[in-house]
């Protein structure tokens, strides 16, 4: 059986599992599969799968980052308060990006430039940035995001007939091209070859303190999106609105068959894993379950599917 | 001294910064570092070390060994003392609570060791997966702060609050007398050489897992005498703390170094940093990006490899 299961690509599967998901909800829940159900559940899980991109290219090479729910805070108060000063949003959009990619640089810079694990440098500056956007706006931050960023996000948007805000179609094509700069470009092979083999890859010329610091800017830069993005979803600012995305981001990377110990996956699987993740959360909502419920059952599951196809390597096979 | 330390190079920062802070509290709270308050201040420091001691032997076995589930392990000790055992059950003598704690942290570290090292699901999903769990478990059981305990728990923070840690090292001097500290050692820096030498990876993995559910049980029964009653919600920040206290105290996070001294010294780091400044008052906001920064700035001074570029620069 779980040899069977091994043979399946695991975005498949995962893709697989979020549609099981979904028809268990529809048997038991009432109203599952109403059109404005599975719009939900659709904004719900780009919005994830946008934070995990950096996770996943992270994660290739071998690295983690848990500066994600700090910038994507940072990224939602302070384009709520620039923007609620009187900043024009065509500013405060690339500033915001921006700052967020140099601080990221800096986690991907010193992590590889002198050996530290990444988890505590992401840590560590995470933290620091969250005092300082906490402090900045004394923990009550004003501002909201323009009309035009909310409908872009919003659950109940259009595009002309078809029922969808342009976040999904938006989505669609920033995946395909994630997709491709990791299976056809120059930047993308050379991750994988960071991940599963660092002294290899240097042999083969690739610089990995200049890949580091590339791919935990990008990290950065797509958290900073998705806090910009949560803005305009929620209505307003709040410095702790990316803190579920610090395990979500992890989980969906992993459920989607990218392997923490780098070198392997990719983000098909990632986008599959968040729609598993939010699928699964939401069925369990739908069901009643109050929310300390739903988060020991979310992590009874993620072990449970990470057990099935996400095993390591024994020590045995590795020499 | 001089010859324990030259092993410990790694120890060196982490032992200055608490000379120096240690200084600075002294000289602005004098009366809580006085002799006198010595057991209310380790008592609020346990809890902390705990879960920096108990977050220290997944690292040390190294291939991305670690678990997360330390805080809310501690949460859940909180609420089953509180909740099951003295209110439920009516039970508050030492002799019945003290093991069934024990027992807890022993069930849960051998958990966490069967997923992570026999069934070898990542560590950090395994005991991630297990972190959600107990704290749903924990806020389905408390969902609010509630409830009271027995004198000698709340004496664990004040006049009594040595007795756990000194269990603890006393615990650990234990092992390290046994083969199996060194096996951990090895299996932390090398397991493929550690395999091939015919030492039983899985198995000394799987018991560094049952020693950290077995401390940090200790930890949440100290936190349990810190808050005095049952509390969801202080417990799960626990896992960062201590995972940057065993960091900041030199312990490789690749495995293989480190030790008792590192994680209680990062911990004491940690500890007397916040008391430092929150006797300026400074709104927690501060208390983050100093400790940010700190945790940042210490990693940084301690890599192995920032000392290889500067020695490199001086011979050149």
């Amino acid at each position: 059986m779980s040899a069977a299961l091994a043979r399946i690509p695991r975005p498949v599967a995962a893709l697989l599992l979020a549609l099981a998901i979904h028809l268990i909800g529809m048997a038991l829940i009432r109203g599952f599969g109403t059109m404005f159900g599975i719009r939900a559940m659709l904004v719900l899980a780009t919005l994830l799968a946008i934070a995990a991109i950096g996770q996943t290219l992270v994660i290739i090479i071998g690295g983690i980052d848990l500066s994600i729910p700090f910038v994507i805070g940072f990224a939602n108060v302070t384009a709520a308060q620039l923007y609620g000063d009187g900043v024009p949003f065509a500013v405060v959009l690339p500033l915001v990006l921006l700052v967020a990619m140099a601080i990221g640089a800096l986690n991907g810079l010193v992590s590889a430039s002198l050996a530290i694990h990444p988890l505590i440098v992401t840590l560590g500056t995470g933290t620091a940035l969250q005092g300082a956007v906490q402090l900045w706006t004394a923990g009550f931050p004003t501002g909201a995001a323009p009309s035009y960023v909310t409908s872009f996000v919003s659950i109940g948007g259009s595009i002309g007939p078809i029922p969808v805000p342009w976040l999904i179609p938006a989505f669609l094509v920033l995946a395909a091209l994630v997709i491709l700069a990791l299976g056809r470009t120059v930047y993308g092979r050379r991750l994988y070859a960071l991940g599963s083999n660092p002294r290899a890859a240097q042999l083969a010329l690739v610089d990995p303190v200049r890949t580091w610091t590339i791919t935990f800017a990008l990290s950065a830069g797509f958290a900073a999106l998705t806090g910009v993005l949560l803005l305009g979803f929620s209505g307003a600012a709040y410095a702790r609105v990316g803190e579920p995305y610090l395990f979500q981001t992890i989980a969906a990377v992993v459920i989607g068959g990218t392997t923490l110990i780098g070198g392997r996956g990719g983000y098909l699987g990632t986008i599959a894993g968040a729609l598993c993740l939010i699928e699964l959360t939401t069925v369990l909502v739908g069901l009643g379950l109050k929310p300390p419920l739903v988060q020991a059952t979310l992590g009874v599951t993620i072990v449970a599917l990470v057990a099935i196809y996400g095993r390591e390597a024994h020590v045995r096979e590795l020499i | 001294m001089s010859r324990w330390l030259a092993g410990r190079a790694y120890l060196r920062l982490a032992a200055a910064l608490f000379v120096v802070l240690l200084a600075v509290n002294i000289a602005l709270n004098p009366v809580r570092f006085a002799p006198a308050s010595l057991g209310v201040t380790i008592g609020l420091a346990s809890g902390l070390i705990l879960a920096a001691i108990a977050s220290m032997p997944p690292i040390l076995a190294g291939r991305g060994g670690i678990d997360i589930s330390v805080g809310p392990l501690m949460g859940l000790v909180n609420v089953v003392v509180v909740r099951w055992l003295v209110e439920g059950l009516g039970i508050e003598s030492p002799f019945l609570i003290v093991p069934l704690v024990l027992l807890l942290g022993l069930l849960s570290g051998a958990l966490n060791g069967l997923l992570a090292t026999v069934l070898r699901i990542q560590p950090i999903v395994a005991t991630l997966g297990t972190s959600l769990f107990y704290a749903g478990i924990t806020l389905t059981i408390v969902p609010s702060p509630a409830g009271t305990v027995p004198a000698w728990i709340k004496a664990l923070a004040g006049p009594t609050s040595i007795l756990p840690l000194a269990a603890v090292a006393l615990l650990w001097l234990l092992i390290k007398r046994l083969p199996f500290y060194e096996q951990l050692l090895c299996v932390g820096s090398d397991d493929r050489a550690a395999y091939t030498a015919g030492i039983p990876v899985t198995l000394v993995r799987f018991l560094a897992y049952v020693l950290a559910g077995l401390i940090a049980a200790v930890g949440g029964l100290c936190l349990t005498g810190l808050i005095g009653s049952a509390d969801p919600n202080i417990a799960g920040t626990y896992t960062l703390l201590a995972i940057s206290a065993v960091a900041l105290g030199g312990v490789s996070l690749a495995g293989g170094r480190g030790g008792l001294v590192a994680a209680v010294l990062g911990a004491a780091d940690i500890f007397l940093l916040q008391t430092a400044l929150t006797f300026f008052n400074v709104s927690t906001f501060v208390l983050q990006i100093v400790y940010g920064t700190v945790l940042t700035v210490a990693v940084v001074l301690n890599a192995d490899r920032l000392r290889q570029l500067l020695r490199r620069r001086r011979h050149a």
